[in-house]
């Protein structure tokens, strides 16, 4: 479980033939020339099976990138990211890897329940038992009264929560989680995090959650701090 | 400065978006600007050739009693007048020539004696076929009747005097008789069925020589009239002109005290032209206006799909302080840029499509007409994008919410019109304004006889209109259930795309999005429903015209005999040798007293008459043509009548009739009994008026002679001006060939004559435009709208496949609701169509004529503007931009 810098301070730890994720001297621009925007330089970070991670740091510093990085949404301007515990990359294999954005995710024109069932359907569960499992999930998130309502129709703090239902059915081996208690109180957050945690465990599921908030980071044994593009060494625990 | 930065940020940001709006208007403003270029170059021209196709503007008849001097000095003195010169009409008593040891009888006719200058002041009346162009000459039919040419004797006689003895000059054709032998001052309806057969002209001072004596023992046979040239400095509009050359000759005849009636042929050509141009109006409404409309709907469409996204950016804006009337300043800005751009790039368009067409940018019409309905079609698209920018957006801000904005899908209503029925109450209107329309026969251009103003009955413009709306809203409410209630059937239904788990998610996708999906589906279903009924109403128009042609001239050639001629069906022979005949058909045609009604009679091979010319439903009743030509051969006394006659003679099926029929070399008649079976009312050579129809077989035998009096000469259609050329040389003289592409152009309406095909080109293209647009850009649109929704999917590992399936699905139930409620609009426009417009097809058709070939290349074209719009989104998808991604 290790997570370093290459050119940097932080060194590149060897990749385990069960890690989840392995980034090596991961950088992402956007634009170009004179107009490039550097969002992540030259990250190497392995994850594994049950690592709990918060990725901190403040805005604009490549939190969010490299998190779509990792779940194959972006693809590195130089570098490499594999997948070797995955079999390979999570793009069109529903149910590998878990995300949660930090603005309103949901499919508008599905209702919560439908919502919730559609990445175990796209991953090829069977309807009635991806019902089963939505309804399950939702109701350990405590908004199982709002399986009708459509999206537009509940809160930003329930969508939300509907959001992170959505990854706890799907039983992910990777739960990716970009500020998912942004849009939350304190209390609600607090239980958001509690259920992404014990879900994490309950399935040897590793749990990368990029956040502000250093009380939510406080709960993770493994912090990750990135500033201007870069896993820096500050409060390194891995 | 606040609307240049949002101006400036619209187009940097939703370039495309704005651009297909610009193009919506762009097709709108093309369509109306070439269509009413068109229009004003139509009636421009129609003045022109409806003067053009006039041998003598007037014919004032000198009335008993008065002085032909006289006269013919009014007419001159009248300042529109360029010439006019006398013309002497007598009544011979007969003639005879002999040639050959045989002698050549032939009973009344005319000598008309015409000044030298005649020919140079009316060069359409004569054409000289051989000889002298001056002289004594000799009109075609009769010079075939006495069987002599140049340099031949002829004997006229003149009733109570002795007969005079003339040298032929020459042969002429009297291409205008009709005209030239009318009786002046006659209503339409008494005027001779046919000219004289028997006609000589003669110089003037000739003719004076032989029958002033004439005059002055039978004063009634001899008449003169004043032919004149008029001027042809007339106002471009044919209405116009119209009004003007008949008060002329009304103020003439005035001015005479009675001395002269006027035969006006010019004021009749334009009074057919008028009518023409109001048609030609019509047409106009019925073809042109549906596009503008339909380019303008889908305009809307475009707009409505970013309807979310501008909610958004308003309530935005009303966040950050932005009061109403920045907000409506800002949307009217928008609707200004593009309806702008727009309607300078349709004229731009319009002057391309033009140029292409027409050869000229603005069409051949005037630069007043061009600019006129250039400005038109330019203000029609800055109404149109304030409909459908300005209006929504106002709407937005009058009654949504910051909240409500925020909505992409809600719960879904039936929309009002649904829940009060308003499709069902427009097409049970329209409905009825039709069968209203119906009752005085679709008479749309009204031109009552001595009225000098023509009205249109706009009306008929209700019920298709009335019908066009209805169907488009029952299309939506169809598509709207089979979307919300029917939502497990289109489940089912598209598990063969989606995959079984996919289904229902994606109908219910569908479902609540079904109120952007039947917009699509109905503009598709419009769009291909005016392409189709278009193409179909031009393409029967077409045929029609074709068959109009051929029901005048017979076939392709005809050869027709000279009355009286004793040529048998064995003289078929040789003409069937010329190089390009496929068939020829003999077709006998005599002449029978039914009281004291003496009628055409027309002998046909019932076996046969149809491998040559083509007989259509609608020239008979009591059995279509087929059934009627068997019965004919089954019972070779049978006969087929004219309505008029079962009317006059109360005949029901079955009755006997016994016919009158002239004895050849005699003045003898033999009565031949028939039954009649059926009405026929348009028949292949025949009259407008009533005549008869009967087995030839029959006639033959009953009179004992089989002489022909026409061949029809099927030439497969092509080239029927080379063929009949070749005719000519193998018959001579002897008998008359006409072709189907000169009858055509004879026949033709200046309305056909304006080129209709012109605007038909025009109005395909921009029909097929029109439904590939609807189908492509109006679907891409709305899942471009989507893109956020197929980023989460993907997010969610949908596959390449999956993405797929729930796109396919969408466009496959959209393709095809428009596709199959499209082709029923088809269908029932069309029909209405031709119905509505029925009097510009001559004769009515009786089936529609389907141009398959466009048929199929607007649905190639508009299934591959869907397959481009699910290729593109799919693509998109699969890699969801950042932009899309960050918004997560």
């Amino acid at each position: 479980m290790t997570a370093g810098q290459s050119a940097g301070a932080v060194q590149v730890a060897p990749a385990a033939e069960e890690s989840l994720v392995v980034c090596t001297s991961v950088s992402r621009t956007f634009g170009r020339g004179p107009l490039a925007v550097p969002a992540v330089r030259d990250v190497s970070v392995t994850v594994s099976p049950g690592m709990l991670v918060a990725l901190t740091g403040p805005s604009g510093s490549g939190k969010s990138t490299l998190l779509h990085l990792m779940a194959g949404l972006e693809t590195p301007s130089s570098g490499s990211v594999t997948w070797p515990g995955l079999g390979g990359s999570p793009t069109g294999r529903a149910g590998v890897v878990g995300l949660v954005f930090q603005g309103p995710s949901l499919v508008p024109a599905l209702d919560v329940l439908e919502n919730v069932t559609l990445p175990l359907l796209l991953a090829g569960v069977d309807g009635a038992d991806a019902v089963r499992r939505a309804g399950a999930a939702l109701e350990r998130l405590n908004v199982h009264g709002l399986a009708a309502k459509l999206p537009e129709e509940i809160s930003g703090g329930q969508a939300q929560r509907v959001a992170v239902a959505r990854v706890l059915a799907s039983r992910p081996q990777l739960i990716l989680a970009d500020e998912p208690t942004g849009q939350l109180d304190h209390e609600t957050g607090a239980h958001v995090i509690e259920v992404l945690l014990q879900t994490a465990v309950e399935l040897n599921a590793a749990l990368v959650v990029t956040t502000h908030d250093p009380v939510v980071a406080e709960r993770f044994p493994d912090q990750w701090r990135m500033a201007d593009g870069r896993l820096v060494d500050g409060d390194r625990t891995c | 400065m606040l609307t240049r930065l949002w101006l400036a940020g619209l187009w940097r940001r939703r370039g495309g978006r704005l651009a297909a709006a610009v193009a919506g208007i762009a097709v709108a403003v093309a369509l109306l600007a070439s269509l009413g270029g068109f229009l004003a170059a139509s009636k421009a021209t129609m003045t022109t050739r409806a003067v053009q196709n006039v041998a003598v503007d007037w014919q004032a008849l000198v009335q008993p009693g008065a002085d032909p001097a006289s006269a013919l000095a009014a007419v001159r003195a009248d300042p529109g007048t360029r010439a006019a010169v006398p013309v002497g009409y007598a009544t011979t008593a007969g003639m005879t020539a002999t040639s050959g040891g045989t002698t050549q009888t032939i009973g009344e006719g005319v000598a008309l004696g015409i000044p030298a200058n005649y020919r140079a002041l009316f060069p359409g009346q004569l054409r000289t076929l051989t000889g002298a162009g001056t002289g004594v000459l000799l009109a075609q039919q009769t010079a075939a009747n006495l069987h002599v040419g140049p340099g031949d004797r002829v004997r006229i006689s003149r009733a109570g005097l002795g007969p005079v003895s003339l040298t032929v000059d020459g042969v002429v054709d009297l291409p205008q008789a009709n005209s030239l032998f009318q009786t002046v001052g006659a209503p339409a309806g008494a005027q001779p069925t046919a000219p004289p057969d028997n006609v000589v002209l003669l110089p003037e001072a000739q003719w004076h020589t032989i029958f002033d004596p004439l005059g002055a023992v039978r004063p009634d046979l001899i008449h003169t009239q004043i032919h004149a040239v008029r001027s042809h400095a007339l106002p471009a509009d044919p209405a116009a002109a119209y009004t003007e050359v008949t008060g002329a000759a009304h103020h003439l005849e005035a001015q005479s005290s009675g001395a002269i009636v006027i035969g006006d042929n010019l004021g009749a050509s334009l009074g057919a032209a008028r009518e023409d141009a109001a048609y030609a109006q019509v047409l106009f409404l019925f073809l042109g206006l549906p596009g503008a409309v339909l380019a303008g709907l889908l305009t809307g469409a475009i707009s409505a799909s970013g309807a979310v996204r501008r909610r958004r950016e308003q309530a935005l804006l009303r966040l950050r302080g932005a009061n109403s009337g920045q907000l409506v300043r800002l949307a009217a800005a928008e609707a200004a840029s593009v309806g702008l751009i727009g309607a300078a790039a349709g004229l731009g368009v319009a002057a391309l499509v033009g140029r292409l067409a027409f050869g000229s940018f603005g069409f051949g019409s005037t630069t007043t007409g061009s600019l006129l309905w250039s400005a038109g079609a330019a203000v029609a698209g800055l109404v149109i994008a304030a409909l459908a920018v300005l209006v929504p957006a106002y709407r937005d801000l009058r009654t949504s919410t910051v909240t409500t904005a925020r909505r992409e899908v809600g719960r879904q209503r039936s929309p009002v019109w649904a829940r009060y029925g308003l499709d069902l109450l427009l097409l049970a209107a329209g409905g009825l304004t039709v069968w209203a329309t119906s009752r005085n026969g679709y008479q749309l251009v009204l031109a009552p006889e001595g009225v000098a103003t023509i009205s249109v009955s706009y009306w008929a413009f209700a019920g298709p209109a009335l019908l066009w709306a209805g169907t488009g809203l029952l299309t939506w409410r169809l598509a709207d259930l089979a979307l919300g209630r029917g939502r497990r059937v289109v489940a089912r239904s598209m598990t063969p795309l989606t995959g079984r788990r996919l289904a229902a998610p994606a109908a219910a996708m569908m479902g609540r999005r079904r109120a952007p999906l039947a917009r699509s589906l109905v503009l598709l279903a419009l769009a291909v429903g005016f392409a189709v009924s278009t193409a179909t109403f031009n393409a029967t128009y077409g045929a029609q015209a074709v068959a109009d042609a051929q029901l005048t001239n017979g076939a392709d050639v005809t050869v027709t005999e000279p009355p009286g001629g004793s040529v048998g069906a064995a003289a078929a022979a040789p003409i069937a040798q010329v190089p390009g005949v496929r068939r020829v058909e003999p077709l006998q045609h005599r002449f029978a007293y039914i009281g004291a009604d003496l009628q055409d009679l027309y002998g046909v091979r019932p076996a046969t008459i149809t491998d040559t010319t083509a007989l259509q439903d609608t020239y008979f009743k009591g059995g279509t043509a087929r059934e009627l030509m068997a019965k004919l051969a089954a019972q070779p006394d049978s006969i087929l009548v004219s309505a008029e006659t079962v009317k006059d003679y109360q005949l029901l099926p079955g009755a006997l009739l016994r016919l009158r029929l002239p004895v050849p070399g005699s003045s003898a008649l033999r009565t031949v009994p028939f039954h009649y079976i059926g009405i026929v009312s348009e028949f292949p050579t025949a009259p407008k008026d009533s005549f008869f129809v009967a087995n030839a077989s029959y006639i033959a035998a009953q009179t004992g002679n089989d002489a022909v009096g026409a061949f029809l000469v099927d030439t497969g259609g092509h080239d029927s001006a080379a063929v009949a050329a070749r005719i000519r040389h193998v018959v001579g003289t002897s008998a008359t060939v006409t072709d189907l592409q000169h009858t055509r152009s004879a026949v033709g309406s200046s309305l056909t004559a304006v080129d209709l095909a012109g605007l038909t080109r025009v109005e395909l293209a921009f029909a097929l435009v029109l439904a590939a647009a609807a189908g492509g850009l109006v679907l891409a649109l709305g899942l471009a709208e989507r893109r956020r929704t197929f980023a989460i999917t993907t997010a969610l590992g949908a596959t390449s496949r999956q993405l797929r399936g729930l796109v396919t699905a969408e466009i496959s139930v959209v393709t095809l609701g428009g596709l199959l409620a499209g082709a029923g609009m088809a269908w029932l426009i069309s029909e209405i169509l031709v119905s509505v417009l029925t009097g510009v097809f001559d004769p009515p058709p009786s089936f529609l004529t389907v141009p398959w070939g466009y048929v199929l290349g607007t649905l190639l074209a508009t299934l591959a503007a869907l397959a481009l719009a699910a290729w593109n989104t799919v693509r998109l998808a699969r890699r969801p931009p950042t932009s899309v991604l960050r918004e997560l």
